[in-house]
């Protein structure tokens, strides 16, 4: 009886020490309410990397832009484009089963999907072209450059970034996202599923826009 | 019942472990894949203080671009500037160069921190662009020789006792003991 009941839990030992040893490639997928924005996120990790989407709402973002020189419609645009702050950082420096090791992305190889249509994310690049199209000042597009999430970037054990990814998608949409990154000698690849673009709470009258 | 109790303890001693090594984050200053030599600039803080990477030659710099918007550059301004007090007697600069932002939006910020270091300003973001700089914050460490060797991206403890140690290396021979 002893014996038996001994032998139950051995397996669950070997799950945790297989777990413990191989974080590295485990990946761990969550969602909730973050602490310092009080808004949704979902968040993907590893033991050698975190990446998390955390909602704005497209009343933060018209605020935001337009304080950095935006007109109220190019704010508004923007604004209805679903925006998530994101922040990925490289954990492997603090990963007690592998060794360091860099970790690359390229956002151009992530893929939005939804009702059976698949986009990329909206990069600083795609909509640099439509400002300079617009002759918006040079001081807004520069701060738009750097709040948007940078399109491609190789992070060094403990590097990491915040910034503004735009998924190109109404206020209130749900979607899947798939993600994919560079680290330990491979591409890892992950799917996020049931991401909600914030919902706009307080809508521009149509006048304004 | 052996295994049982060797088994529980095996999992407590490995969880508190891992929860020790995760409050002692390590701060990191890795070395930039291929060094090259700094690109000059030349730029004013909001009282027209002029500098010139160039003038700083035999010292260690330290460039930090920022900006107010940004949280983790905000994160890390502080220990920043308590580097700067630390260091500043020692051959070793800092540069925190704030990014497209004007006088009067950089100050309702640096104001309320009463940063002391030097804060030059690159308005229209062409320094910035002089560098391989993909996101804000990203810090790099220029050699006394010129040559930028070290990269951070993201915000550090600058303070930290490894970064100071790391950055006096840096300058080792030219340094005031």
């Amino acid at each position: 009886m002893l014996l038996s009941r001994d032998i139950n839990v051995i397996p669950l030992f070997i799950v945790y020490i297989c777990g413990f040893t191989g974080v590295a490639n485990a990946i761990d997928l969550k969602t909730g309410v973050d602490e310092q924005a009080q808004l949704p996120y979902w968040e993907i990790s590893t033991g050698g990397m975190s990446l998390r989407l955390i909602q704005r709402l497209p009343i933060q973002t018209r605020g935001y832009f337009m304080a950095r020189g935006f007109k109220a419609k190019q704010a508004e645009r923007i604004a209805q484009s679903c925006l998530f702050q994101t922040i990925f950082k490289n954990i492997s420096d603090a990963d007690s089963a592998g060794s360091p090791s860099n970790l690359e992305y390229n956002l151009h190889g992530w893929l939005v999907k939804r009702k059976g249509t698949r986009h990329r994310p909206k990069t600083r690049e795609d909509w640099s072209k439509e400002w300079q199209a617009e002759k918006v000042s040079q001081a807004a597009q520069i701060a738009f450059e750097w709040s948007l999430y940078p399109t491609q970037q190789e992070y060094k054990p403990g590097d990491y970034n915040w910034g503004m990814t735009i998924f190109n998608l109404k206020p209130g949409m749900k979607f899947d996202l798939d993600v994919s990154w560079k680290q330990y000698g491979k591409l890892n690849k992950s799917s996020i599923k049931g991401i909600e673009c914030a919902p706009d709470i307080n809508p521009q009258s149509k006048e304004s826009r | 019942m052996k295994y049982l109790v060797c088994i529980l303890i095996a999992i407590v001693s490995s969880t508190v472990m891992l929860s020790t090594m995760a409050a002692e984050k390590k701060q990191t200053l890795p070395a930039v894949s291929k060094p090259f030599q700094a690109p000059d600039f030349e730029l004013k803080d909001e009282n027209d203080v002029v500098y010139r990477l160039s003038d700083l030659r035999g010292k260690v710099v330290v460039i930090n671009f920022w900006a107010t918007w940004c949280p983790p550059c905000r994160f890390e301004m502080p220990s920043l500037e308590r580097l700067w007090q630390q260091v500043k007697d020692k051959d070793i600069v800092i540069l925190a160069i704030n990014v497209g932002e004007d006088a009067d939006t950089m100050f309702e910020f640096t104001g309320e921190l009463q940063l002391t270091m030097p804060l030059p300003m690159d308005r229209k973001g062409d320094v910035v662009k002089l560098y391989p700089v993909t996101g804000l914050p990203t810090t790099y460490v220029i050699s006394p020789e010129g040559v930028v060797t070290h990269r951070a991206m993201g915000s550090r403890e600058w303070d930290s006792p490894e970064l100071i140690k790391q950055l006096q290396m840096m300058g080792k021979g030219r340094l005031k003991k």
